[in-house]
Formats: C-alpha cells, sequence, structure tokens
C-alpha cells in the first residue's frame, strides 16, 4: 500500500549546516508513529516539515501522493492536523470556542460556519473528556486539561492525518499516560498518528513503529521491540543501559547503569 | 484579571450549547450576541455624541431642527453649521476614529501584544511628520496622505529592523516605537518651526492630532480608504483570529501566518496614515478601542467590528468634550485623548510587566 503521508529526500534548516539532510520516510495508513531521538536530533523540525509549517529547503512531503506545497493551505489543513509545541491559548477563551477553531480550514469567506461544525465539536469535546467543561475559561483549566483542550482542537480540524509535538511536556505522569491512552484510542478508531516523544519507555509502549533519529538522520526505523535496543541507546544517547521487556506490555524499557 | 468578573457577570448558555449562525443564502456566519449588543448599543452612543456636537453651543442646531437642516431645508445660519463648520469635523472624527480603532485591533493581534498599536509604537508620529514634510515642504508636490502614508511606513520598518527581531519582542517593541516616536515628532518640529515658521497653528495638527477646520475633503479621504480597507478586513479577519494561537498552529490550520501577518500590518498603517493625514496623530484611540471593545463583548479573537465603532465614540466624544468645555476650546483633540490614554498606557505597561511579559 502506498504511503499516506511520506517524505522524499527533506533537507530542511538553514545555511550551510542543515538540521535534517537527504531524509526519506513512508508513514502507512493507521500507523501510530513515534519519533524519538537525543534533543536537536532535527524530530521536531522534520515533524513541521510534515506538517507544511517550515519549508524544506530541499525534498517534498507527500500526502496522499501530492506534493503538500502544490496544494492550497487550507486543503492540507482539511485532511492533516498539527498541534505544535507551545499554541497560544487566547485571552478569555472558552474550551468549546478554542475547538471551533480547528473548523477554520472547512470555512471560506462567506461560509464561517456549517452544519458539520457542530458534530465535529461536540466529538472533540467528548473523545477528550471535556464536553462538561465546553463553557470554561481555557486559561482556568489545569495543565492536564488545558492539553486536552488543544487535542480537541486538532481533532475538531477532522482529519485522517494527526502530528503531535512533544504533547506530554510539562504535564506530571498521570496527565501524560491519560494523554497516550487518548491517542491510543484515537489510533484505533483509525487515525493515523505520528507524535514526537521523548520518553522512550512511554514512546515504545504507545507506538506501532518506532523511528529513531540523531544527527538530522533516520538511525533506526520499525516495530519498537526491534529499534529499542541497549546497543542503539548507547550509541545514541550516550547512555549505558538495559533493556528489559515492560512488566505488563513486554514492550523494551530503558534502565540506565548507574555512574561507577 | 477581568476574568472572574466576567465569568460571574455573563449569563451561562446549557453546556456546550452551539451559537446561533445568520445563514442567508450561500452566507453562514456565526453569530456571537453580546458582540450584536454591544455593536447595537455603541452605534447608538455614536448618533448621541453626534446629534449632541451638532447641537450643543453657541452655534448649535436645536435638536428639534435637525432633521430638517440635514435633509437640507434647514435656514442659512444652519445649514452653514453643519455643511462648515460642524458636519465635517463630526464625519472625519467618526471616519478617523473608525480606522484608528481597526487599524489597533489589527496591530495587536498580529503582533500578540496590547501594547503593540500603531500610536504606541511610533507609526502615528511617523505619519505625522510625513504628512508635515508633505504639506510644507513640498506643498502640492506630493500629496499629504501620501506623505503621511511614506511616514508610516518607514517609521514602521525602522522600528521592525532596530527590534533585531521584527514584531515579536513586545519589550523591543515599545523601546524602539518610543525612540522612533521621538526621532519623528524633532522632525515635525524642525519642519514646522524651521520651514513653515509662518506657519504656527499647523504645529499642533502634525503634532498632537487635532480636528480642527476640517473641511468635507478630509472626510472624503478617511472614508475612502475605510470603504477600501473593508473587504480587506473581512478577508483578514478569519486568518488573523487564527494567528493569535502562534504561527506554527496558524500555519497548520492553513491560514498562512506571515502572509496574514504581513496583510494585517500593511492594512494596519494605510489605516494609521490616513488617519493621520486628516486629524494628525491622534494618540491613544488605536491602543485603547480594540481593549475596550474586549472587554465589552467578552470574546477572544481581534473584535475588528466594535473596535471601529469604540474607537469611533471615543474620538467623537473626547472630541465633543473638547469643543464644548470652557476650559477646552481650541484645545487640540489629541491632547485630551493623550491625556487619559497615557494613563491608561501606565497602567497596562505595569501590568504587563508584572506579567512578565517586558
Amino acid at each position: 500500500m502506498s504511503p499516506v503521508l511520506s517524505a522524499e529526500g527533506l533537507t530542511l534548516g538553514y545555511g550551510a549546516d542543515p538540521v535534517v539532510r537527504d531524509l526519506d520516510l513512508g508513514v502507512a495508513e493507521g500507523e501510530f508513529t513515534v519519533i524519538v531521538g537525543p534533543n536537536g536530533c532535527g524530530k521536531s523540525t522534520l515533524l513541521k516539515a510534515l506538517g507544511r509549517v517550515n519549508k524544506p529547503m530541499s525534498g517534498r512531503v507527500l500526502l496522499n501522493g501530492q506534493d503538500i506545497r502544490g496544494l492550497r493551505a487550507k486543503a492540507v489543513a482539511r485532511r492533516m492536523a498539527l498541534l505544535p509545541q507551545s499554541p497560544v491559548a487566547p485571552e478569555g477563551i472558552t474550551v468549546r470556542a478554542l475547538a471551533a477553531r480547528g473548523r477554520f480550514p472547512h470555512h471560506t469567506l462567506v461560509r464561517q460556519w456549517s452544519p458539520r461544525d457542530e458534530t465535529a465539536i461536540s466529538r472533540a469535546l467528548e473523545l477528550t473528556g471535556l464536553a462538561g467543561l465546553a463553557d470554561t475559561q481555557v486559561g482556568s483549566l489545569s495543565g492536564g486539561q488545558r492539553q486536552r483542550a488543544w487535542v480537541a482542537m486538532v481533532l475538531a480540524q477532522d482529519t485522517g492525518v494527526l502530528l503531535l509535538d512533544e504533547p506530554t511536556t510539562f504535564l506530571d505522569i498521570a496527565h501524560q499516560y491519560d494523554l497516550l491512552e487518548l491517542f491510543a484510542d484515537l489510533h484505533r478508531q483509525g487515525r493515523t498518528i505520528v507524535a514526537v516523544l521523548h520518553d522512550l519507555a512511554q514512546a515504545a509502549r504507545f507506538a506501532t513503529r518506532l523511528v529513531l533519529m540523531d544527527g538530522g538522520r533516520v538511525v533506526a526505523d520499525g516495530p519498537p521491540g526491534q529499534v529499542v535496543t541497549a546497543a542503539l541507546v548507547e550509541e545514541v544517547f550516550g547512555l549505558p543501559c538495559d533493556v528489559v521487556p515492560d512488566p505488563r506490555t513486554s514492550t523494551p524499557l530503558v534502565i540506565p547503569h548507574e555512574r561507577s | 484579571m477581568t476574568r472572574s468578573t466576567t465569568r460571574t457577570r455573563r449569563p451561562r448558555p446549557p453546556r456546550g450549547a452551539a451559537p446561533p449562525v445568520l445563514a442567508l443564502g450561500p452566507v453562514a456566519l456565526p453569530v456571537h450576541p453580546r458582540s450584536v449588543l454591544c455593536a447595537v448599543l455603541l452605534l447608538v452612543l455614536v448618533a448621541a455624541a453626534a446629534a449632541a456636537t451638532l447641537a450643543m453651543g453657541r452655534l448649535g442646531i436645536p435638536l428639534t431642527r435637525l432633521p430638517a437642516v440635514v435633509t437640507g431645508a434647514g435656514e442659512a445660519t444652519e445649514a452653514f453649521v453643519l455643511g462648515r463648520l460642524r458636519g465635517p469635523r463630526l464625519a472625519v472624527a467618526v471616519g478617523t476614529g473608525a480606522a484608528l480603532g481597526l487599524a489597533g485591533a489589527l496591530f495587536q493581534s498580529v503582533t500578540r501584544n496590547p501594547l503593540g498599536s500603531p500610536d504606541v509604537i511610533g507609526l502615528g508620529a511617523g505619519a505625522g511628520a510625513g504628512a508635515a514634510f508633505a504639506a510644507l515642504v513640498l506643498p502640492g508636490v506630493v500629496p499629504v496622505p501620501m506623505g503621511a502614508l511614506a511616514g508610516a511606513a518607514l517609521a514602521m520598518a525602522v522600528v521592525a529592523a532596530a527590534t533585531g527581531t521584527g514584531l515579536r519582542h513586545p519589550g523591543r517593541l515599545i523601546v524602539a516605537g518610543i525612540g522612533v516616536a521621538a526621532m519623528a515628532q524633532a522632525f515635525t518640529h524642525f519642519v514646522v518651526s524651521v520651514m513653515a515658521r509662518d506657519q504656527a497653528g499647523v504645529l499642533s495638527a502634525y503634532v498632537n492630532g487635532s480636528l480642527g477646520a476640517r473641511a468635507w475633503e478630509h472626510a472624503w479621504t478617511i472614508w475612502a480608504v475605510l470603504l477600501l480597507a473593508l473587504p480587506f478586513v473581512a478577508a483578514l479577519a478569519g486568518p488573523v483570529t487564527v494567528n493569535e494561537m502562534g504561527d506554527e498552529l496558524a500555519d497548520a490550520l492553513g491560514a498562512r501566518a506571515s502572509a496574514t501577518r504581513t496583510g494585517a500590518v500593511v492594512l494596519s498603517v494605510v489605516l494609521s496614515a490616513a488617519a493621520v493625514s486628516v486629524a494628525g496623530p491622534i494618540a491613544f484611540v488605536s491602543l485603547t478601542a480594540p481593549q475596550i471593545a474586549r472587554r465589552l463583548s467578552g470574546a477572544p479573537g481581534p473584535n475588528l467590528a466594535l473596535s471601529a465603532l469604540v474607537g469611533a465614540l471615543l474620538l467623537v466624544a473626547a472630541d465633543l468634550a473638547v469643543q464644548q468645555s470652557p476650559v477646552g476650546d481650541g484645545l487640540p483633540v489629541g491632547i485630551f485623548t493623550m491625556g487619559f490614554g497615557g494613563v491608561y498606557l501606565g497602567y497596562l505597561l505595569v501590568r504587563e510587566w508584572r506579567k512578565g511579559v517586558l
């Protein structure tokens, strides 16, 4: 099957020292792909390029076989959503109004509302468990709820592909898993998800496919069990460790060695 | 800080209720009821202030006579007051106030900065310098509005270059703006006092902003620019609203963040320049109108239409006060708005500083 989203010879960054160099990646429909790698490896830059936020220096990104630079920005946004790392919540906005902003790509100058908006927004609020907080101001929510409100916004966008840039950063561990379970649910419902995550154990537990990046290149790509090995973690992160199976899910778990 | 008050004051719709929608043929727009209510109220207030402007004082046209005079059935004196003395001045005040309100709403929205207002960052002063130069040094060569536009654009470019980070950093934007405003005002003083010493009367207009002795051509200028800007404002309203959530998200939603910002800044520069070319750099209407509009509507987003209405009301009311108060006679309206707006600017600086934005 041809990939729903793919990068071909992608070089990203500025000037003589690109962040990502000549990268190829194909994402099949229905995959939950997680991109991991050390700080500065180019994973966020890659995700933004996939989401049409960064312009490549060379190469191209294809969505259903079409170059996204050749498509209208709104047409891309109707099929693929991106949740960036630090979006800005407008002052005084309610949860429902924030979710409604995800409908922007479905609107035109004269048609800024459609009956499908209502269904999409209500569904997004239900999926994120925020239906009861619809009229609450985003500014007064807890960190975990606020991040759910942003997820509701990209869900209201009603796209088949969802790109998430470190969606669990700044949340406590319970809220991190809470959110990851939500993504797993969305994945089971058929969405294609590409996420950048920091935590290898979380990535391995939830991803169907792990992409390990280092120095702007993909160094390993496959099922989590094959990618997360002690040798590779030491090589890429410089962290001597054992990799043991997670006692609950049997996915790989990284146990760092103590420094002697 | 208004968060808790607005929450208790606003009547709550049932949870998850959809907003009402205005649907007409191919047009479908969501409606914010409180904003519509505010708009109607503001229109009534602008009309009331306008009627008061025409009716009050020594030469005022009595309210009962207004309909007749406006429809052209007035006596010679009344027709003179409406057609020459107060009518043009009023029309300029409404249009200029609306233009300043819109310019401020656009600029504050795309800079995501309540202090990122054309009057605070030196656009108004730049336009004033350009207008003074065109009117006094090159009379008849460069039309005054073109001079104002060039001055505003130059000020904008210098501010963006001086910050080193474009329009992103609120603190740098304000500091650069203060510097540019000071230079522009110095230039205006220089032009007026050295090159046009005999025209001292025009000084206050180009330095402070004034609505004294306006003619219909001024009114046509500002209203024509407003009318021309309208389709662009309508087209930008949606993307500007999305832009408030950050460039990356706006791009991902298909709103093309930098194109939107460029468009909004250009529009804001044009509207500010038009306002300055007919009334001089009137301070703090651009700064305050959008923020009053937001508090009135309780709605996030740039509140463009309400900002225009609040701007119109502020300027008409300020000019009415200047014309009718015993001490204000002959005082440029810009001095009056500066007095009130300066206090607000101080409050805002302290608030943003406490929030750690600056």
